[in-house]
């Protein structure tokens, strides 16, 4: 049977033998994967580990034996527990769950199926409450895919709590479960199945042969859905699609076609633009950044973007945009400052190959997507990638559209300003400091993550983790939400404090959002830890920076601060005193 | 095509393809493990655009065999 997949994968055997010469020695990130499930997943490692490598991620996965999950999660002593996981896929299928009750569901009576439902539910529910209250690492577990046949034929659908209705009952359990639990997620392996069809991911001979029920040509298709998690744990998520005009967003080229020839609107193809577009909004809405880096003349281009009725994407929705007929890896270069992100974090749409090749040779850290030369599949090629994840869509996440607008206003304004101080004087920056609690942990572990830029030591951390400082009364964490006279910058930065002894307390972590730098907002919230290392009367402060690629805008700030160098760490004297911008209003939660 | 299947038994059981012969099989080289063995079953289904039957895929002890399960699906093998 043919099938159309939407980005080709290797075969299998490529990963298998790839996985034996990767070299990992120099890579800094690691990751601890441990797989379990209820069938053969052979072949699941080492692609993952593959696929890790190519992403600069030193991975170690542990297999659990087959069919031993249970075990394993069980068994306080198991390998599982010793390996020390960061994340655990739990990959369950639907015959191994239900037994008998796949092939005869309808030999149990309504309330037996009923109570079946409830059974299996619980036994899967206290496994998982067994595995994340030993372990701080995240669990993800598959959906069971609903089984396309029944006995009952054309009637299965009238049938209540008939086979399907049974699998969908117990995967929306699942799912109220995972919404509860912070460590668990459920990945929809159902959904999987639906995409690429059960009778390809499903192979009967490989079935028979081996007790394979994820078929060796979908493994690696698999395996790079899993790899979305990872990637974000890791920090690698792109933050912003950077977008080509032409061709790209509508059909035509403006410039020639004028306004009324290019293709936009409700038919082909200019509806596929439409309905690129409307699946660009929707990230956009969910926190994504969009830009335009395009060569054209900026005055046709514009009108478009502000007058074409069927335009999608108006002005607003750009945080950044170069219009212009210099190259695009300036544009580029451009638009990652202004933004004050990375050139990693960004992806980049367009159609044209040469200029994809350009950018690909020259920003090879940009996530350049290879556009299908038919506009009818950029949606699906949007569908494909899986670098726009976060762990939990977060307040900051659906209000980020509007603060890059507010940044634009604020940008204009600082250009109408000569001196820096009256600059930020007159934002009437407002600080609140504010404890790690049940609502800003997510926030706070998402900082840790993702902040490079200002982040004194980069140390990644979490949700779980910072969960557990949070509870310890020898740690101090707490962030800091922004807000200024265009708007609110949300939770922007974080800080984590080892209280030592008596006389000592180490900074963990200090970082700020690249959002707010420049506004001497660091300076009021370690004038903010001094004041509470004085209150408990503590002598000296420890600090630490440790270099990264990016972490050069804070090299300078402890010595600037009043710290002073012994061996590998900073000190401040608590007794000094410590003089923080008055321009800066701050209150504590 | 004889060459090409030779290259990806290769591909697949990671070994020189010098090292490979017509009596080839789980027996004489290491890695051909029954898992592997499925691997290679669905690549030479993918690259020969045939489906072998379970019978067959039983019965593959060597490299013979599977030339002469892929000629019985009107694969040409010249050697």
């Amino acid at each position: 049977m043919k099938h159309i997949v939407t980005s080709m994968e290797s075969k299998l055997s490529h990963y298998i033998n790839a996985a034996g010469n990767l070299d990992i020695s120099s890579f800094e990130k690691k990751i601890r994967i441990g797989i379990l499930g209820s069938f053969t997943l052979n072949g699941l490692e080492e692609t993952l580990r593959v696929k890790c490598a190519e992403k600069k991620v030193d991975s170690a996965v542990f297999v659990s034996r087959y069919n031993q999950y249970n075990q394993d999660i069980l068994n306080d002593k198991s390998e599982l527990y010793s390996f020390s996981p960061d994340i655990v896929f739990l990959i369950l299928d639907t015959r191994s769950i239900l037994g008998n009750f796949f092939y005869s569901p309808y030999s149990l009576s309504f309330d037996l199926r009923k109570e079946l439902i409830e059974n299996k539910a619980k036994e899967l529910m206290n496994l998982f409450t067994v595995f994340t209250n030993k372990t701080k690492s995240k669990l993800v577990v598959t959906n069971l895919s609903v089984p396309t046949y029944s006995p009952y034929g054309i009637c299965e659908t009238k049938s209540e709590l008939g086979l399907q209705e049974v699998v969908m009952n117990l995967n929306s359990k699942l799912y109220d479960y995972a919404r509860h639990n912070r460590a668990v997620y459920i990945y929809d392996l159902n959904g999987f199945v639906t995409r690429y069809g059960e009778s390809n991911v499903f192979d009967y001979r490989q079935y028979f042969f081996g007790d394979i029920k994820v078929s060796l040509e979908f493994i690696p298709y698999l395996a790079e859905n899993f790899m979305g998690y990872v990637k974000v744990m890791m920090g690698l998520n792109k933050k912003c699609i950077a977008l080509d005009l032409d061709n790209t967003l509508w059909g035509g080229v403006v410039g020639e076609d004028g306004f009324d020839g290019i293709k936009l609107g409700p038919t082909p193809p200019g509806n596929a633009y439409l309905e690129f577009q409307r699946l660009l909004l929707a990230l956009n809405q969910r926190g994504i950044i969009l830009a335009i880096n395009s060569k054209n003349n900026e005055d046709d281009a514009l009108e478009v973007i502000r007058n074409h009725p069927h335009m999608i994407l108006r002005e607003e929705n750009f945080a950044s945009i170069r219009i212009n007929w210099n190259d695009k890896v300036s544009n580029m270069k451009e638009i990652a400052e202004e933004l004050n992100i990375g050139l990693d974090g960004i992806a980049y749409f367009d159609d044209d190959p040469v200029n994809r090749e350009f950018m690909t040779m020259n920003l090879p850290e940009i996530l350049t997507v290879d556009l299908p030369s038919d506009p009818a599949f950029y949606s699906s090629a949007l569908h494909g990638i899986n670098d726009f994840n976060v762990l939990k869509i977060t307040e900051e996440d659906l209000k980020r559209k509007d603060m890059y607008l507010q940044e634009k206003k604020r940008k204009d304004f600082e250009k109408n300003v000569t001196n820096i101080e009256d600059f930020l004087k007159q934002l009437e920056i407002k600080l609140k400091i504010k404890k790690a609690d049940q609502f800003t942990i997510p926030r706070i572990s998402q900082l840790t993550l993702k902040t490079n830029q200002f982040n004194l030591t980069t140390r990644r951390y979490q949700e779980e983790e910072i969960r557990q400082f949070s509870q310890d009364s020898n740690m101090l964490v707490g962030c800091i939400q922004v807000e200024d006279k265009f708007g609110d910058n949300g939770i922007t930065g974080v800080f984590i404090v080892k209280k030592e002894n008596q006389k000592e307390w180490t900074i963990d972590t200090f970082l700020l959002s690249c959002r707010v730098m420049g506004r001497e907002v660091e300076k009021s919230i370690l004038a903010h830890i001094i004041s509470k290392a004085r209150e408990s009367k503590v002598e000296r402060i420890k600090a630490q920076y440790i270099p990264t690629k990016k972490n050069k805008p804070v090299e300078s700030f402890l010595p600037d601060c009043g710290f002073h160098k012994e061996g590998d760490y900073w000190i401040y004297s608590v007794n000094s005193s410590f003089k923080a911008p008055d321009y800066l209003k701050v209150s504590v939660e | 095509m004889s060459k090409k299947l030779y290259e990806l038994i290769g591909r697949v059981m990671n070994v020189p393809i010098s090292q490979i012969n017509e009596n080839s099989g789980p027996e004489s080289i290491e890695s051909w493990t029954s898992f592997n063995g499925y691997v290679l079953l669905y690549e030479l289904e993918h690259e020969f655009n045939v489906k072998f039957t379970m019978e067959e895929a039983i019965d593959v002890k060597t490299i013979s065999d599977i030339k002469r399960h892929l000629r019985n699906h009107g694969v040409a093998l010249n050697d």
